[in-house]
């Protein structure tokens, strides 16, 4: 049966030698019963060490861990029903495709028969049931990340964890399994916790999404949240590929209100969020898919450097005259050719405004209701 | 400077090269077998024919053109080599098992256990190695004599024992570094133990090791001399490498039962060489001893 998971003020450090590496730092978060949520974040931020606090491979060094309202902090890992898969797939190289699924219900004194039909079940949900009775050894990358999928399937866990089960995968494998992978879910009556540094595979599989920096809590939010309102510089640059463009600019005060000014554009702020802030300099932040070749209530210039085709959509990546980085993505940017000029239009509502230290002041919905002046 | 000049090839012609080294390849093992099968075809030519055929006429006639059994059985009826040879089986193969054992524990336990000392113990380990057995025998020697165990197969066993340990820990130590840990925590994760998982999954994979260090430590009592002859004095007690280089030293036996009780010798590691030696690859490989 799915369980809750919680987590609070969770805390682990290493030590080594004299000095402590912090490596998850004050984690509070509940992952509610049966969702599919995604530990996500950049290499060392944390999120496998989350995920083997859970599984209780590692011990919290501070703070509490339950599944619903048992205190599983102290507990083994034998005594979680949790199941994982790992990232290195971790089959036993010594044992048959049908024993490697079936390991778990073994220890578990589940009998063979009933064993067998598990077994079975799971493994032409997986499609492997050809493979059963091979070994590990002498199947495909593919097939071995189903046979891990499947040991973890017949376990009934409450819990699944899934640690980067992908990344040695090739893009094709990939996205078949991350339809395996939701399908497992939907069939499993688990709360499921899948750690990866592809923001892809976090954005199109879970429920919810949590973002890790440096083992603190960024942001923890489903998808469209955190593509479209995130709390700070680093969500933005993190999710949505290309990485969100980051333009510097201060606020001034102008005789139309305030303004965002910066290279080539001001853009009109509301007074309540503003006023206090003039001369700050603070950070525009604007995707790349809403810089459009035509149209926009404002206007930047960027100077074309690469111009990738990715199928219909072209993702030019330039800089503005003052040398900020700039990419763009549009249908539109076909003919773009190496340090070609070109103006692109953009939304006041598209925009996240940050301020010093990276964090949200606003999101373009506060910006939008200030029409600029139009020129007569 | 030329594309590809000092590259494999530019003096000598890469075809050239690859036949150069096949046949330096074939004369060296052409040369190691001859002196490896020489001794031993002497051995065997010496051991199944009567002295009378082999030194007829006052040489040594080693072209085998009669077979008989007559040195085994004067071996058989006129010394203690069964008993010998089944001293030998009987303290080689406690050693082996508590050798292997010892092994499998003290391995596991360094690789996965961190504890105060480790690295101080692990190299405790490689310098008791480095000692030879004569001078482990002496202090061993005073150890068993006061404890009373001097001629006891447990005195001997734990002899031999302490010769091959710290070279099998260290080979167990290395291969169970070779064991992905993440094998270990699926199956924690699924319930097992950590006993019931070293059992179903570490063993298992780590066989190739546990094997080469088996062999290893039989191959160190079979052939050990050095602590047999410390430890044992009672001739009902000698291991077969002690009795058979006694019996030169009898009138009544000659070359022919010496080089009969040497094929005995042989026998049991020729065994172990033909069934196992592909697990002994497999292990030392691992070791760093290619």
């Amino acid at each position: 049966m799915a369980r809750p998971i919680h987590l609070d003020s969770v805390r682990k450090e290493y030590r080594s030698a004299g000095s402590v590496h912090v490596a998850v730092d004050d984690l509070t978060l509940s992952i509610p019963e049966g969702s599919f949520t995604t530990l996500v974040g950049p290499s060392g931020c944390g999120k496998t060490t989350t995920l083997r606090m859970i599984a209780g491979l590692e011990t919290p060094t501070e703070g509490r861990l339950s599944f619903g309202d048992e205190d599983v902090t102290g507990q083994s890992p034998q005594d979680r029903n949790c199941a994982m898969v790992f990232q290195s797939i971790a089959l036993y190289p010594h044992m048959t495709v049908r024993r490697n699924i079936g390991y778990g219900l073994k220890v578990q004194g589940v009998p063979k028969d009933e064993r067998d039909r598990r077994i079975d079940e799971a493994a032409e949900t997986l499609q492997i049931t050809e493979q059963l009775e091979k070994m590990p050894a002498e199947l495909s990358g593919g097939q071995q990340q189903r046979v891990a999928l499947g040991s973890a399937f017949v376990q009934d866990p409450d819990v699944l964890l899934l640690d980067e089960p992908m990344s040695d995968l090739d893009a094709k494998l990939k996205a078949e399994l991350r339809v395996e992978v939701q399908r497992l879910h939907q069939e499993l009556d688990a709360t499921v916790v899948y750690v990866t540094h592809d923001q892809t595979e976090a954005m199109t599989m879970s429920d919810q999404v949590i973002l890790l920096n440096q083992g603190r809590l960024e942001q923890f939010a489903p998808p469209g949240e955190l593509f479209d309102a995130p709390v700070s510089e680093y969500v933005a640059r993190f999710i949505g590929t290309p990485s969100t463009n980051l333009l510097p600019a201060t606020v001034a005060e102008t005789d139309d209100g305030y303004a965002l000014a910066g290279d080539g554009f001001g853009v009109l702020a509301p007074a309540d969020r503003f006023a206090d802030r003039v001369g700050d300099s603070i950070t525009v932040g604007i995707r790349p898919q809403y810089l459009s070749a035509d149209g926009g209530d404002y206007e930047l210039t960027v100077i074309a450097g690469v111009v990738e085709q990715l199928g219909t959509e072209f993702v030019v990546h330039g800089h503005t005259p003052d040398g900020t980085d700039v990419d763009a993505v549009s249908t539109a940017f076909g003919a773009v050719e190496h340090g070609d000029e070109l103006v692109v239009g953009f939304d006041p509502g598209d925009l996240f405004v940050f301020d010093a230290d990276g964090r949200t002041i606003c999101h373009g919905d506060a910006l939008a209701g200030e029409t600029p002046r139009q020129s007569p | 400077m030329a594309l590809g000049e000092g590259a494999a090839g530019s003096v000598v012609p890469q075809r050239l090269q690859t036949r150069i080294k096949r046949i330096a390849l074939v004369l060296v093992a052409a040369l190691v077998a001859v002196f490896v099968t020489v001794p031993v075809y002497v051995m065997v030519a010496v051991a199944v024919q009567s002295p009378a055929a082999v030194f007829r006429g006052g040489d040594v006639n080693l072209l085998i053109d009669s077979l008989t059994l007559r040195n085994f059985r004067v071996l058989i009826e006129d010394t203690n080599t069964i008993q010998y040879f089944a001293n030998s089986l009987i303290v080689t193969a406690s050693s082996t098992v508590l050798s292997t054992a010892l092994a499998v524990a003290a391995g596991y336990g360094l690789t996965r256990f961190e504890f105060t000392g480790k690295t101080v113990a692990a190299r405790a380990v490689l310098f008791a190695y480095m000692f030879s057995p004569i001078v482990l025998a002496i202090p061993l020697y005073v150890i068993f004599f006061s404890l009373g165990l001097l001629n006891s197969y447990f005195a001997l066993t734990m002899a031999l024992t302490a010769i091959s340990a710290p070279f099998t820990i260290w080979l167990m130590w290395q291969y169970f570094q070779t064991v992905p840990i993440s094998l270990e925590e699926s199956a924690w994760v699924r319930g097992a133990s950590r006993t019931r998982t070293l059992w179903d999954v570490v063993l298992p994979v780590a066989r190739p090791g546990y094997i080469s260090a088996a062999i290893f430590s039989f191959a160190v009592a079979w052939n050990d001399f050095t602590m047999s002859r410390v430890v044992m004095s009672n001739d009902e007690m000698y291991t077969i490498t002690v009795g058979a280089s006694l019996f030169l030293d009898r009138v009544t036996i000659g070359w022919g039962e010496t080089m009969a009780v040497s094929l005995l010798i042989c026998i049991p590691p020729f065994l172990i060489a033909v069934f196992l030696q592909n697990y002994l690859l497999q292990g030392f490989n691992v070791g760093g001893l290619e």
